[in-house]
């Protein structure tokens, strides 16, 4: 049986959810003792054995939340543990990172980076300077998509300005780092954590156009990171008609288990697909019809697809600029 | 199976610290990044607000996507040989290079309207200041609000050299002499920032930075522009065809790379019935 640094031992599925439960309203309260608090560490599920789930929550981000926004977690294997996603500061990386330890002694080896966008990137320097690897002298490979570089450099000056706006002092440290290990799209990277074997593959311009997922083949758990929305608005950062064609190819993915970007994991694999795919659809036909009809971009966003609004939390934050993203790769069609 | 840990309460206990509300719009005429533009460009010229209905801004308030923020400029007169608006400046306050564009035009575009796409790098007043041929000047402004997530003023997608230049027209159908027709124009371009990190400190920044409109050797609209337009960047005006010819376009980026292309433009006999 496994058991956490502080000595709480495995429970059962209804018993943990029940805790976490607990957990998250004392926290609302405000009551946890300000000792324990700084020890501080994330909430985590083990949705398949040796995956641990972080769910980030769907507000915008605040220094309530510290940018605790994306889903993060790790997979442990015998020799070592992968962290994928970081979360959206420095805060939430080592509370990440106080997570591992709550599991396991093994160090941290690899750190995937799944896209450039700051939920999912700002607390990556958790895991280098002044962690216990980086003491030990232990390498921590950071694995990115071949386009991450590019965006990293042109994008992060201006995230870390946001971020300070948004979080104040809360966001020092909170480092672009940048990967020793691209893959490229269509490339398929196999690393071993010990007795399990990890594919990191690399897509085409889809959410981003440096998409990464992580399948974990002991257990068939896929990690889609940004491939996949449940409940907070899809978000659309590159090409709409690429990020269908990789739906169509997740779809076809044998999984067992499966952790979304955003939103929680309880859905049965392919059908938690199914909203997000209707959403781009829509917004498919009606941003072509838009473009045909001459409605001009600034008028498209009011009218695309806002039929979908019921169906998402964050529509206002995120669905006038899913329809920019498309509008603007469409226009270029024949 | 799940595991349970502790929350980040110390920090979910923080008050919150009291910050002013970026919300709220401030004065436009006391925006500090304003009076330095509005000292370097137009010296201690009058400056009038947009009482005489001669310029207009429209635009969506909040920027839903940074990178790119569509904007129509209308003028609200005629243009006349004895009345026009001969120059039209397009400022983002707060970007790093805050004339986006100074656009002149002609009697002969009609009725100036001019739609392009911005980029924004945080909350900032857009103002179109409208010089008329005796030389007053009108503005229209509006304050623009940065929008929140993970939008990023920069592009989205690199552009494959094979693509780069490439130009695409729209016009309207109806084509008749002598009435305002309305021409969109896009460009494939990555219009990239000076700003981007990206960019070795010994390489130029590839921007369009000049666009030349003609309809039969005649000028329609010229535009010195930059990196404030958004990638891919398009632009929408009208101009007044008072025969059958073509309209060119040219454009120059800062590589000195120039793009042009022709539209054949005639009117059409209307369609006869059957």
């Amino acid at each position: 049986m496994n058991r956490n640094r502080n000595g709480i031992s495995e429970m059962g599925p209804m018993l943990g959810f029940l805790s976490i439960l607990l957990v998250s309203l004392a926290s609302l309260h405000c009551a946890g003792s300000f000792a324990a608090a700084q020890a501080g560490s994330l909430v985590v599920e083990e949705i398949s054995p040796g995956n641990y789930v972080h769910y980030g929550v769907h507000d915008d981000r605040s220094p309530e939340n510290l940018g605790d926004n994306a889903n993060i977690g790790f997979i442990v294997g015998d020799r070592c543990v992968m962290v994928i996603d970081t979360g959206g500061s420095l805060p939430v990386g080592r509370a990440l990172l106080e997570a591992v330890r709550g599991v396991t002694d093994k160090p941290v080896c690899y750190v995937v980076l799944s896209h450039v966008h700051p939920d999912h990137i700002f607390g990556a320097a958790a895991f280098l300077e002044g962690s216990t690897e980086a003491q030990a002298g232990i390498n921590i490979d950071v694995i990115g998509h071949e386009n991450l570089p590019r965006q990293l450099a042109a994008r992060g000056t201006f995230y870390q300005k946001a971020l300070e706006r948004d979080l104040g002092e809360l966001a020092a440290g909170s480092d672009i780092v940048m990967p020793t290990t691209t893959v490229a799209a269509g490339q398929v990277l196999t690393v071993d954590l010990g007795n399990r074997e990890v594919e990191i593959r690399g897509w085409a311009p889809a959410h981003t156009d440096h998409d990464l997922s992580v399948f974990d083949r002991a257990t068939a758990t896929l990690w889609l990171a940004d491939l996949l929305f449940v409940d907070h608005t899809p978000v659309l950062d590159s090409n709409i008609t690429g990020f269908l064609d990789v739906m169509k190819l997740l779809r076809a993915t044998e999984v067992n288990h499966y952790v979304p970007g955003h939103g929680r994991s309880d859905k049965p694999w392919p059908v938690v697909m199914d909203p997000q795919q209707a959403y781009f659809e829509l917004i498919l036909v009606e941003t072509r019809q838009a473009i045909r009809d001459n409605v001009r971009l600034m008028d498209a966003v009011n009218q695309v697809a806002v039929s979908e609004a019921v169906n998402w939390v964050n529509f206002e934050t995120y669905h006038r600029r899913n329809v920019t993203t498309a509008y603007t790769e469409l226009e270029w069609e024949q | 199976m799940m595991l349970r840990f502790l929350m980040m309460g110390a920090l979910l206990c923080l008050p919150l610290a009291v910050l002013a509300n970026p919300d709220a719009e401030p004065d436009h005429s006391k925006i500090p990044e304003w009076q330095v533009i509005r000292s370097l460009m137009f010296g201690d010229r009058e400056i009038n607000p947009d009482d005489r209905d001669v310029v207009r801004v429209y635009l969506n308030t909040r920027a839903d996507d940074a990178s790119t923020v569509p904007i129509m400029i209308n003028g609200l007169i005629d243009q006349t040989e004895d009345d026009y608006i001969k120059t039209l400046y397009l400022i983002v306050d707060r970007n790093p290079q805050p004339t986006a564009g100074v656009f002149r035009f002609t009697p002969e575009s009609g009725r100036l309207k001019l739609e392009t796409r911005l980029r924004f790098e945080q909350y900032s007043f857009v103002r179109a200041v409208a010089e008329l041929n005796d030389g007053r000047l009108y503005m229209s402004q509006r304050w623009v609000k940065a929008s929140g997530g993970c939008s990023a003023p920069m592009g989205k997608n690199a552009i494959p050299a094979s693509m780069l230049g490439k130009m695409r027209f729209r016009v309207d159908d109806q084509v008749q002499y002598d009435q305002p027709l309305l021409v969109q124009v896009q460009v494939r371009h990555p219009n990239e920032s000076a700003l981007a990190s990206d960019l070795a400190p010994d390489q130029v920044p590839q921007f369009i930075r000049s666009v030349q409109v003609d309809y039969n050797d005649k000028p329609v609209m010229t535009g010195e522009v930059n990196f404030s337009l958004s990638d891919n960047p398009v632009f929408r005006f009208y101009f007044v065809p008072k025969a059958e010819g073509a309209l060119n376009v040219r454009m120059e980026d800062t590589h000195d790379t120039v793009f042009s292309q022709s539209l054949p433009v005639a009117a059409k006999p209307p369609a006869s019935n059957p």
